[in-house]
């Protein structure tokens, strides 16, 4: 691809975040249409561009956050990714994005959803998604999705990953402590070690510093989550 | 790398890929197939004749700290008339003060029951030096055999010198290669050479390979020239095409039709073929196969900075990429941290660095040299990016 023309498509592309970012009504309704000048640039397909609004605006009509959705339609813009591609890249997007907010329910923040959406990219079974918000109800579970989800990538066996992080959390771990699990193991793994071996020891490490499972159950907030 | 007849070049831009698309991850792939083989009958210089085979290969890739480690393995097998099992062992290691520069070390073994050329095993060894660049590149290597075939040993050297190139979707590959064999009777049962054997001969071979990539497809097409010279020179064409189509993740359908030249170096004659297999990955999610160039890091740290009234601000964490690539390449960094806008990379202190503020959270994100593709970072987890490469997660606490 040409750069003038990347740099036209980059240009674009922001055209298209403001657009949906910055003027909910506009895409709230089904089948909104952007102004054509500014998305004709970002995908110069006519039909995959419109075909790409409509799954944003559709997902934005469900009440599916619009953030994520453009953010991905920006990387396969910034990717020079064929327009067809992006549309199914962002169709797929929204489709995990409404799978997390059934899973992470009843009423889980935009940031748990991407987090959630990201889980389910990187393979996470639906079924653990669950099993973490069991864990902690009423926090936050931005943190540990995200530490789960790096585990996974890097080859650690999903059900080992879960079991170690909800335990964590069922033993009170704060969300520092368990990103820093995370961090602790990407250096292991960088030093040679295999994945699942780092995070058996980093976990006990972890481990060792919370309070007792009885005496996390008591010390266990109950006010709901930012 | 051992000397392969036709698939000189092939064999060099496919091992390329995998070697230097050293990624985190260990992998293992077993291919599955039936063939089918016509070659040389011994004893008549024209006859030829014909074996359904059966092939079983596996190929596995182990990342150290800092080189790569490379085994493959195949079995073909046809009853009475072929069988043949074959090794390789390849230490990829890139240069530690020049990332464009790659050394492969390897070592290879073969034993086969040819009805065509005879009953023995080989062993050879080689060397190799890459050039990799993002869009171009280069070798130059020798390697040396030793070969047993019903009793009688002989040996070949080799040296092949190479240049590829990417055009967006095209890989273009040339080169030359020369070697100098006392395994006469390969030569022989090919119907290359006279009756009466000769002690030695040599042979040159001029390659051109043309592989088209879309995504984990590919679609390539080799031809090559062998000039023979031995009591008279002789000229040899062979055509070669193959393709691997990726059905899932996992499971490929591989096919190669064409004429393979008879390899001296591996003790292997000349043969046509149509191959018709399947491909099974192992081991963790597979990714894309792409040519890593560059050795790229994203680090984070805080910062504490101060106003303009010298008041402590709040910390604040950055994002740190640092990427070791030539200096006259142009290197950017995109991401949700940048709204996937590139921001280009500075060259400091004989690396390119960009520093940039990032939220908390999760992230993704790539670094690209020159027109090249996308790559994660190698020091964080790798995921598919949903438009068939690959991007970089890092979790920020």
């Amino acid at each position: 691809m040409m750069p003038t023309l990347s740099s036209h498509m980059r240009a674009a592309g922001v055209a298209l975040v403001g657009l949906m970012c910055g003027a909910p009504l506009v895409v709230t309704a089904p089948h909104a249409q952007a102004p054509s000048q500014a998305i004709a640039l970002a995908i110069p397909d006519a039909k995959a561009r419109q075909a790409v609004e409509r799954e944003i605006a559709r997902a934005v009509s469900r009440g599916l956050p619009s953030a994520p959705l453009v953010a991905k339609a920006m990387e396969g813009i910034t990717k020079q990714a064929a327009p067809d591609r992006i549309r199914s890249a962002v169709a797929a997007q929204a489709q995990r994005l409404e799978q997390a907010r059934g899973l992470l329910g009843p009423t889980p923040s935009e940031a748990e959803l991407v987090s959630g959406a990201e889980a389910l990219a990187a393979g996470i079974p639906t079924a653990m998604l669950k099993q973490v918000r069991a864990a902690w109800p009423a926090q936050s579970v931005v943190m540990p999705l995200d530490v789960l989800t790096e585990l996974v990538a890097r080859g650690v066996p999903p059900k080992q990953a879960l079991e170690r992080v909800v335990t964590l959390m069922r033993r009170g771990a704060t969300p520092v402590q368990i990103a820093g699990l995370g961090a602790a193991v990407q250096a292991d793994v960088a030093a040679g070690l295999a994945p699942d071996a780092a995070l058996e020891v980093r976990a006990r490490g972890v481990m060792s510093l919370l309070p007792s499972p009885a005496a996390a159950a008591a010390l266990a907030p109950s006010g709901r989550r930012p | 790398m051992p000397r392969r007849g036709p698939p000189l070049a092939l064999a060099a831009l496919v091992l390329f890929g995998r070697v230097v698309g050293a990624q985190s991850d260990p992998v293992l792939r077993l291919d599955a197939g039936l063939a089918t083989i016509q070659q040389p009958a011994i004893g008549t210089v024209r006859g030829r004749e014909t074996s359904d085979a059966a092939l079983l290969a596996a190929f596995w890739r182990r990342p150290l700290e800092r080189s790569t480690l490379l085994a493959s393995g195949n079995l073909t097998y046809a009853r009475d008339s072929l069988a043949a099992i074959q090794g390789v062992a390849v230490l990829s290691t890139p240069w530690r003060r020049e990332p464009n520069l790659r050394t492969d070390v390897g070592v290879a073994g073969a034993s086969f029951s040819l009805r065509s050329a005879g009953t023995g095993g080989n062993t050879n060894a080689f060397v190799r030096q890459h050039v990799v660049r993002t869009d171009d590149g280069g070798w130059v290597g020798g390697a040396m055999g030793r070969t047993r075939r019903d009793g009688v040993p002989s040996a070949t050297t080799s040296t092949d010198l190479g240049l590829w190139r990417r055009w967006r979707f095209l890989y273009g590959s040339a080169s030359v290669a020369y070697q100098h064999s006392t395994d006469w009777l390969l030569l022989y049962t090919a119907g290359d050479l006279d009756a009466r054997a000769e002690a030695d001969y040599d042979l040159v071979d001029l390659q051109f390979v043309l592989q088209a990539r879309g995504g984990p497809h590919d679609l390539t097409l080799s031809w090559t020239r062998r000039r023979v010279f031995a009591d008279g020179p002789i000229s040899l064409p062979a055509l070669q095409g193959s393709g691997t189509f990726q059905l899932t993740d996992r499971v490929a359908l591989l096919a190669t039709v064409g004429r393979q030249l008879a390899d001296p170096m591996r003790g292997l004659p000349q043969a046509d073929l149509a191959m018709a297999a399947v491909r099974v990955s192992l081991g963790p999610q597979p990714l894309p196969v792409m040519p890593r160039a560059v050795i790229a890091e994203a680090l984070v740290h805080t910062e504490v900075g101060t106003d303009s009234s010298g008041a402590t601000m709040t910390p604040r964490a950055i994002l740190e990429i640092r990427v070791e690539a030539s200096d006259t390449a142009a290197v950017t960094v995109a991401g949700s941290f940048s709204q996937w806008e590139p921001i280009p990379l500075r060259w400091e202190e004989g690396v390119w660095i960009a520093r940039a503020p990032i939220e908390r959270g999760t992230h993704r994100l790539g670094v690209r040299v020159g027109n090249g593709p996308w790559r994660a970072p190698r020091n964080l987890a790798r995921v598919r990016d949903g438009f068939g490469g690959e991007s970089g997660l890092l979790v920020v606490p």
